[in-house]
Parts: structure tokens; C-alpha cells; sequence
């Protein structure tokens, strides 16, 4: 038998390669410069010559033992801050000349500094007196349980829309997860269950999404957005005919927190990562394997193909309705254990304890590229950022709340606009599937 | 494998797609199924491999009666197929989609690669058609994703073969060697149902031809028959298999291509400094091996994709780098290469299908209010002419067969005055009564004395049609030749000689 090459050689030519996204990348360079510029005029100059900031970096309480200590640090604020800036400066100078491939591992860089600044900045005392300071281990650790819960959203997110159906329902999973996390531990004590029956309540919730966006073909966000009502309504009922009567039904425990041996020791990083409760640890477990589930096996494949191209799915013998069904199924229960995680970190349940951050984790999950990982950096910085926003009201920072609120949303629409490049959600997203 | 429908009734609401048909296929056998646009043949061949429920009527295979839940059991019975519109996953890699559905696994359910890679590799080894395993489907070009969706269909060792229009997008020697594959699977004793509109590969490989008309089996058939004699079976008429093109008076240049250069999504110089002109009243043909630039020229052309550097001009204006819709308000009529990715909104109506590119302009609207009358009306009065087979024009896109579709898109860009006309690919997938009609369609705008500009790379219609022809090979223009020009040049050309000039 011929082979086509054989017979046609050399009719489809391979032009030379041109790299793709170098304009991106320009761009990125730019966006860091403006960063470093920023930081330098607003940040340095802005604060008055003298002036100092004090960071310390030994957590006040630690149930597990403390770190090894470091003492404080007292710096100049306007010239650190210069000298941060310069930083951002010369990376986004270098990104916008060579625009390399890991130019937004770049941007990154910028922004760490625009976060360090920003805190040295926010805590600043005219003169050398060292009064108010900014404990960075504390910075951390507070926005690690918000850090948290976005992951579990994100993860939840994920899961459903690579399948193709749209998860708006992520603040019901967290509801639904926190009312009975908060109930169960209440009666029995123990976390564990808890955790196990906001996995079911968050499973439940799932079902009844894909029954109605699967099996009844019904708008997935309209969906999405009725589930989140009900779970709200049904959680303020439970609160005012069953929580606030029976306070024992409510008590608010807090599970303590596993230290791991030498690493929870390490400054800064080990109060943050290894000295944190069974949730922190899950949330990161789940991220690697809901990764390796969905990029490594065949789970996986069968998963992305129905969410790309449903058809093709069910033209090899998948079952689309039954994967749609499994997947969100799952995704809800991983919000459900979101919704736990919030109890764990903030004790009692009360209503609009989730806060819309069902909503914050799918910006985080676009963020993310849907991919697992990429949704635990979006999480990092919409969870910094949420902790920001809701303490530099209490420091002398003369920027609006409402300003500041909107930081995350903006750092969305700026991502959509294309400062991540092509982000491209699986191609049946939200699109129905019905069998002929 | 013998496979025999037996009484195949398949209803989409009250229209009748498929109606009490009757088809055996031996084992060794290539069992060939013509019919026009519409007929049900795709319709058919998704009931047996599982796709779609019939009403009626019964599936035997080897005798035994079987009943697909879903194609995965029709694959495991032994039957693979390869769709009219494939049926690929854009983002996954050609070995991922060979292997979907049949993954093979290491421990904790891991997707083997190494295997999965082997296959292909072995499989392209074995019937010679080359796919690269880890090309991301979305990047191939039309032909090599055509490879992946063949090689999908080859993977499984299956017993019967069902190819469904798979040589629409093939250059002439793809489908030689599909043809060679075709044979020797047979002699395997494999069967094969193979489906084409091209009555010259019907006769050169079918043992048996099945026509089919409006859902009904109406005759089988030995390729012996003449192409004339398969072409009047399958439509019901007489069909003129040639083109006649009467002389015109030659206009100005409508359409200017000066030094066009475009890149393509990898950011690839695919059209690489080409100038052209099209004048008024004449047909300028493009000849060329797929994946050689035409389908991102006609995309510069429409707007769809940028221009790098050069110039387009349309009748005297600068159309370089306007948006689509300006390009069309100049006077372009456009019939995309994708049809359903570009040329049509799968799920809107026939008839609001038909006004896409007019939607704003009166008659179908008037003060920003649609007038669905006049929408309805014209819908009606193009169905007619260019005989669109639809339940009604209400119908959704996505429900047309896919010549039918074709149609749709092509009734649309001739039903509004135009400068100049640019079709890709303006005849795939349509049998030879559509296309008998759509080539007379095109010589009458040239008559009428617009600029014409086929881009195909079928040379039958590239003779037939041009009356000049222009080669593209390696993003640049080989050469321009007249059509009388012999086929051996033409191929030269298209293999990337450049011609020599005798003047
Ligand atoms: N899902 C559907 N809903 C309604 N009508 C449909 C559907 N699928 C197909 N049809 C109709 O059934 C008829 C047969 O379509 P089919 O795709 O089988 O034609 P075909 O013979 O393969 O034509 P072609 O050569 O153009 O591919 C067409 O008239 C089409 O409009
Ligand atoms: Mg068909």
C-alpha cells in the first residue's frame, strides 16, 4: 500500500515559526512597569521622608508551638519602598525588551512587591517611633482560611464546567455545607462527620443542579442562580426556627489545628502553610489530585471531552448525561466540604456567612484558566486581596473601601481582557446536551 | 460482517428521513450509497452505529438481531465510523481522540500515552495515512484532521466500516490511497459502507451501489452503470455533468491583491506575498493542495482574519483590514471554507440563516424592527430556487443535512447585489444535481459581470469553473494558467514548481 507522503512529499510546506503572544508579552511588561512606577511615586514618595514601618513576623497566638523567632523589622518607609518599586521596575523594563516566555511569572514578581509595599506603606509612622506595625505571619495566616475556601469554590468550579455545566451554584454548595458542618459538630463533636455530611448536603445540592441542567435541560445559570436563593432562604429559616432557639445546635467549635513536625517551625511560612487545621490540608490534597484526576486519566479525558464536545463523547460510547451528572455531583460535594471549611475557620453559622464568596471563587476558577492549579494562585491573590481590603480600613490608608472592594472584580475584567492570553473556557460550557 | 437493515424508519417529528429501508452488506463487500443532499444517508448510518433510535425496523448482524444502546457497543460489535462532520475534540491531541472512549490505562486509571501513541503510530504505519499523535486536533488542517477521524474509525480492527463522505476534503492523492485502503480491507474480507457524492470514486471502487432518494431506497445498482446513469438515478432528472461557459466581455478589476501577507494562528506566514487580480465578468479559479494558505487568504479577504502587510482592494476601495461587515457593505459575498463554524449559526432558522448578512437593511428590517414576513418570504423563495430539502424554513440550521446546509449559505451570498463573489470550497459535500446548479449559479454572476473567485482544491471544479487559474503553493501564487492548461502542469504547479514565463 502507498502511503500519502510517499506519493505527495512535500506538498504542505512548514513555514518558519514565528513565536505566538510576543504582543501579549509586551504588554505584561508594560503593565509591570506601570506597577513598579506606582510603587515607587505612590508608596515611596508618597510617604513623608522619615517615616518608618515596623513588620513583625511572630504570630501573637499559636496553638501549636511557636516558630523560630525573628525580630522585628524596622525600615525607612519611602526608600524600601523605592527599592521595591525598583525591583518591579527592572523586571517589567527586562520583560517588555526580551519578552520571555515566563513573562507573567514576571508580573507576578511585580506584584508581590506592589503587596509588600503596599503593607509597609499602610503601616507607616512619621517618625521613629515604633507604635503601630504590620505582623506579616498574621497578614498570612488570616488570609489562609479565605485562601481556603476559595479553593474548595475554585476546584468546585472547575470540576463542573469541564464537564460543560456551569456551577453558579457554588455560594448554595457553601450554604448548605456550612448550616449542616455547623449543626453536626455541634451534636456529635466531631469534625470529621461534619465534614462527611457537608459533603453530602454539597452532593445533594449538586444532584439538583444536574438534574435540572442535565436531565430537564434547564438554563444552567437561571438554575445556578434559583439554588443559591433557596439554599439562602432555607439556611435563614433554619437559623431563626432551629439555630437561635437551640443555641447547642450552634455552639461554634473550632477544629485545632495539626502542626506538622519542623516545617510548622519555619517563620512566616510554617504558621501560614503547616500549622493550619484537617481543611487547609484537604483543600491542597484535593487540588493535586482533582489535577491529576483530570490531566492524567481517563476519568479525565472522558471528563474534558463531554465539557469540549459532547457529541464526540457520546459518538465513542460516553455517556454524557452520565458523566455531566457524576462530575457535578462531585463538584458540589467538594463546595459542600467548602462550606464546612468556613465553620472550621469562623465558628458559629450565621446567615451571609459565605459573603459571596461562592461568586468570587468562579472569577478565581476564569482566573485559574480552569485548571486546578491556576485556580490556587487565583484564590492567593483574590484571598490577599479580600484580607486587604477588609483591614487597610482599619490602618490610615486613604483609599475608599468601596475603592479597594472592587479589586479583585477589576483584576478579573483585566485578566478576560487578555492579560493571561487566551483564556478559553471548554467549549460546551453551559451548553445543554440533548440526545437526538 | 453481514450486516442487514431490515425495514430502517427513522422520523425527526412528522418529517420522514429514513423510510422502510432495505440494505444488505456482505462481508468483502464495498457497498456504495449515493443520494442527494438530504436523502437520509447520514441519517442511515447514525442509526446503525447507535447515534440515533429508529422507529421502526431492525438491525441484523451476522443474522442476529442487536439493538445499540449507544455506539460504544456498536464499536465494541465490531463497527467503526467516520463522521460527515467529524467528530474530534478541537483541544485534545490526535492521539487522545483516536484513543477516546478506549483509553488505555496504567494503575490509578492513567491515561497511557505510550501506548496510545504506539497505536497511532502503528495504525499510520499500517494504512500509510501520517498523523503526527501529539498535533492538537484544532491546529491540523481539514485534510489531517479527515486522517485522525479515519484513523479513529481504523483503531478498533473494525468488521464494518462506515465512511461517511470522507473524501470531501482529501487531496486527489489522500483519496487514492483512501481507495487503496478501502480495497485491501475489503479483500480482508472487512465490509464497507462508504458514502460519497463523487460518481468517479463510486465506480471506481463500489461492488454495489444503493441510490437513495427522499428517505426511500429506490434502486441498487453495479458500478458499471455510466456517471450520467448514477447522476439521473440519484436525482430523478437528466443532469448536465459538464459546465458551459459562454464567452463575456471582460470589466474592470474588481478584486486587487497586492503583496498580501498573513500569518496564521501560530503566528505561521502562511500567505506569503500574493498578488492577484480579479476583473469583472471572468472566473478566477485558486487552485491548491489544502493547507497552503487559501483558507487564511480567503479569511484576509472576508475580514475574518488581519492582513500583515500588502493591500486588498474591491472595485477601487481599500478593503484591507476593514471589518467583516464593512467588507460585506462593499459588495463581497463570501462562502466560508467551515460551514458550520463560519458560514452558518447552527442553531437559528433556515430563514433567519438566509438574512445574516443583510439582517439590518430593509426590506427584512425597518427602523431597527425586523420584518419577518419579508424574512419569511425570502426563505421561502430561496428554498425554491435552490432547492434547500427542509421541513420548513423554520426549521434550525443544525437540523439540515450537510449539502443542504451548503446550500443555505450559498442561496444567501448570491440573493443581494455583490461586486465580487469568493467561495471556498462553494460545491463540498454537494451531489451532483446541487452542484450542476450552484456552478451555473456561479457562471451567471460572471455573466452578469461580476469578478468571480473560487478557491478549491478539487481540479475538476477548478477546470471546469475558471477561466483563468491561479495556483497557491507555499503561501505564494506558482502561477497563473489558462484552463485548458494540462492537468500534469497544473499538478506541478500545486507541488510548488514555478512556471516559467514565455514572454
Ligand atoms: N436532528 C434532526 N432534526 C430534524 N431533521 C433532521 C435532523 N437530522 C437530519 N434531519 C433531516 O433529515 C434529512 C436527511 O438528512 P441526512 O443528514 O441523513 O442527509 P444526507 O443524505 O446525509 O445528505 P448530505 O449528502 O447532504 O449529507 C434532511 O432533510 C435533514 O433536514
Ligand atoms: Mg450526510
Amino acid at each position: 500500500m502507498t502511503a500519502i507522503a510517499d506519493v505527495f512529499p512535500s506538498v504542505v510546506p512548514v513555514p518558519e515559526v514565528r513565536e505566538p503572544g510576543e504582543g501579549r508579552r509586551r504588554i505584561i511588561g508594560a503593565l509591570t512597569i506601570v506597577l513598579g512606577l506606582f510603587i515607587i511615586f505612590v508608596f515611596g514618595f508618597g510617604s513623608v521622608s522619615g517615616s518608618h514601618s515596623v513588620v513583625t513576623f511572630n504570630p501573637i497566638n499559636t496553638s501549636s508551638g511557636a516558630p523560630w523567632g525573628l525580630s522585628d523589622l524596622t525600615v525607612l518607609t519611602r526608600w524600601w519602598n523605592v527599592v521595591l518599586g525598583l525591583i518591579a521596575l527592572a523586571v517589567g523594563v527586562e520583560t517588555w525588551l526580551r519578552r520571555p516566555a515566563g513573562a507573567l511569572a514576571r508580573f507576578g514578581v511585580g506584584g508581590v512587591m506592589f503587596f509588600l509595599a503596599l503593607l509597609l506603606w499602610s503601616v507607616r509612622q512619621p517618625g521613629p517611633a515604633p507604635i503601630g506595625n504590620i505582623n506579616l505571619t498574621s497578614v498570612l495566616v488570616n488570609s489562609s482560611a479565605v485562601i481556603m475556601v476559595l479553593i474548595y469554590g475554585s476546584l468546585s468550579g472547575v470540576l463542573c464546567e469541564r464537564s460543560g455545566v456551569v456551577n453558579i451554584a457554588i455560594e448554595g454548595q457553601f450554604i448548605g455545607g456550612a448550616v449542616a458542618g455547623a449543626m453536626v459538630d455541634s451534636v456529635t463533636n466531631s469534625f470529621w462527620l461534619a465534614a462527611l455530611v457537608g459533603i453530602l448536603v454539597g452532593g445533594l445540592v449538586g444532584w439538583l443542579l444536574a438534574l435540572l441542567a442535565v436531565r430537564y435541560v434547564a438554563d444552567q445559570i437561571i438554575v445556578g442562580v434559583v439554588i443559591v436563593t433557596l439554599m439562602g432562604s432555607i439556611s435563614s429559616y433554619l437559623n431563626i426556627q432551629v439555630l437561635a432557639p437551640y443555641p447547642n445546635l450552634n455552639i461554634g467549635n473550632q477544629p485545632s489545628n495539626v502542626a506538622i513536625p519542623l516545617l510548622y517551625k519555619i517563620p512566616v511560612i510554617g504558621p501560614t502553610l503547616f500549622d493550619e487545621n484537617m481543611f487547609f490540608y484537604v483543600a491542597i490534597a484535593l487540588v493535586a489530585l482533582i489535577s491529576f484526576g483530570l490531566f492524567r486519566t481517563r476519568w479525565g479525558l472522558r471528563v474534558r471531552s463531554v465539557g469540549e464536545h459532547p457529541k464526540a463523547a457520546e459518538s465513542v460510547g460516553i455517556s454524557v448525561a452520565r458523566v455531566r451528572y457524576t462530575t457535578v455531583i462531585l463538584g458540589g460535594a467538594v463546595a459542600g466540604l467548602g462550606g464546612v471549611a468556613f465553620i472550621a475557620t469562623q465558628g458559629q453559622f450565621q446567615p451571609g456567612i459565605t459573603s459571596g464568596y461562592g461568586y468570587i471563587a468562579l472569577a478565581a476558577m476564569i482566573f485559574g484558566k480552569w485548571k486546578p492549579s491556576g485556580a490556587v494562585v487565583a484564590s492567593i491573590i483574590f484571598g490577599l486581596s479580600a484580607y486587604m481590603v477588609q483591614n487597610l480600613q482599619n490602618s490610615n490608608v486613604p483609599i475608599s473601601t468601596e475603592f479597594l472592594t472592587m479589586f479583585p472584580y477589576l483584576v478579573t475584567i483585566a485578566v478576560v481582557a487578555g492579560l493571561i492570553g487566551r483564556v478559553r473556557p471548554p467549549a460546551a460550557d453551559g451548553v445543554p446536551y440533548k440526545r437526538d | 460482517m453481514r450486516v442487514e437493515l431490515k425495514g430502517i424508519t427513522k422520523r425527526f417529528g412528522s418529517f420522514t428521513a429514513n423510510d422502510q429501508i432495505n440494505l444488505v452488506v456482505e462481508p468483502g463487500e464495498i457497498h456504495c450509497l449515493l443520494g442527494e443532499n438530504g436523502a437520509g444517508k447520514s441519517t442511515l448510518m447514525n442509526v446503525l452505529f447507535g447515534l440515533l433510535r429508529a422507529e421502526e425496523g431492525e438491525i441484523l448482524i451476522d443474522g442476529k438481531p442487536v439493538n445499540f444502546a449507544n455506539s460504544g457497543e456498536a464499536v465494541r460489535s465490531g463497527i467503526g465510523m467516520v463522521h460527515q462532520h467529524f467528530m474530534l475534540v478541537p483541544v485534545f491531541t490526535a492521539a487522545e481522540n483516536v484513543v477516546l472512549g478506549f483509553e488505555p490505562t496504567k494503575s490509578f486509571n492513567r491515561l497511557d500515552h505510550k501506548t496510545a501513541n504506539a497505536q497511532i503510530h502503528e495504525l499510520s504505519q499500517k494504512f500509510g495515512l501520517d498523523v503526527d499523535p501529539d498535533a492538537v486536533v484544532e491546529n491540523l488542517s481539514v485534510g489531517l484532521q479527515q486522517r485522525v477521524e479515519i484513523l479513529k474509525a481504523l483503531s478498533h480492527d473494525a468488521e464494518l466500516l462506515i465512511l461517511d463522505e470522507p473524501t470531501a476534503v482529501l487531496t486527489p492523492q489522500e483519496i487514492e490511497a483512501l481507495m487503496e485502503i478501502m480495497r485491501s480491507l475489503a479483500k480482508d474480507g472487512k465490509s464497507i459502507l462508504f458514502i460519497t457524492h463523487k460518481l468517479k470514486e463510486v465506480r471506481a471502487v463500489a461492488d454495489v451501489i444503493t441510490v437513495i432518494r427522499q428517505g426511500r431506497v429506490i434502486d441498487s445498482v453495479r458500478p458499471t452503470e455510466t456517471e450520467g446513469q448514477l447522476a439521473s438515478l440519484m436525482v430523478g432528472r437528466e443532469v448536465n455533468l459538464t459546465v458551459q461557459k459562454e464567452a463575456t466581455q471582460l470589466g474592470d478589476t474588481v478584486l486587487e491583491l497586492r503583496d498580501v501577507v498573513v500569518r496564521d494562528d501560530r503566528g505561521l506566514a502562511v500567505v506569503n506575498g500574493v498578488s492577484l487580480d480579479v476583473r469583472a465578468g471572468e472566473i478566477v479559479a485558486l487552485a491548491g493542495v489544502q493547507g497552503n494558505g487559501q483558507t487564511e487568504l480567503a479569511e484576509a479577504i472576508s475580514g475574518l482574519r488581519s492582513v500583515e502587510s500588502g493591500s486588498i482592494t474591491l472595485r477601487g476601495q481599500n478593503i484591507t483590514n476593514l471589518s467583516p461587515r464593512e467588507i460585506l457593505d462593499a459588495g463581497l459575498g463570501h462562502v466560508p471554507e467551515d460551514r458550520q463554524r463560519d458560514g452558518l449559526v447552527l442553531s437559528m432558522s433556515v430563514a433567519d440563516n438566509l438574512v445574516l448578512n443583510t439582517p439590518r437593511r430593509a426590506p427584512f428590517a425597518r427602523r431597527g424592527t425586523r420584518n419577518l414576513s419579508a424574512v419569511a418570504s425570502n426563505a421561502t423563495e430561496l428554498v425554491q430556487r435552490f432547492d434547500i430539502r427542509t421541513s420548513s424554513v423554520e426549521s434550525t440550521a443544525s437540523s439540515l443535512s450537510g449539502g443542504n446546509q451548503q446550500k443555505v449559505i450559498v442561496a444567501r451570498e448570491l440573493s443581494r447585489p455583490l461586486t465580487c463573489f469568493m467561495a471556498s470550497q462553494p460545491t463540498r459535500g454537494l451531489d451532483v444535481g446541487s452542484i450542476e446548479y450552484v456552478h451555473r449559479q456561479i457562471v451567471n454572476q460572471r455573466n452578469e459581470g461580476l469578478g468571480v473567485f473560487i478557491i478549491s482544491s478539487e481540479l475538476d471544479e477548478v477546470v471546469a469553473l475558471g477561466d483563468r487559474i491561479a495556483v497557491m503553493f507555499a503561501g505564494k501564487i506558482t502561477g497563473i494558467v489558462d484552463p485548458s492548461a494540462s492537468r500534469e502542469d497544473i499538478g506541478l504547479l500545486m507541488a510548488g514548481a514555478t512556471m516559467v514565463s514565455h514572454d
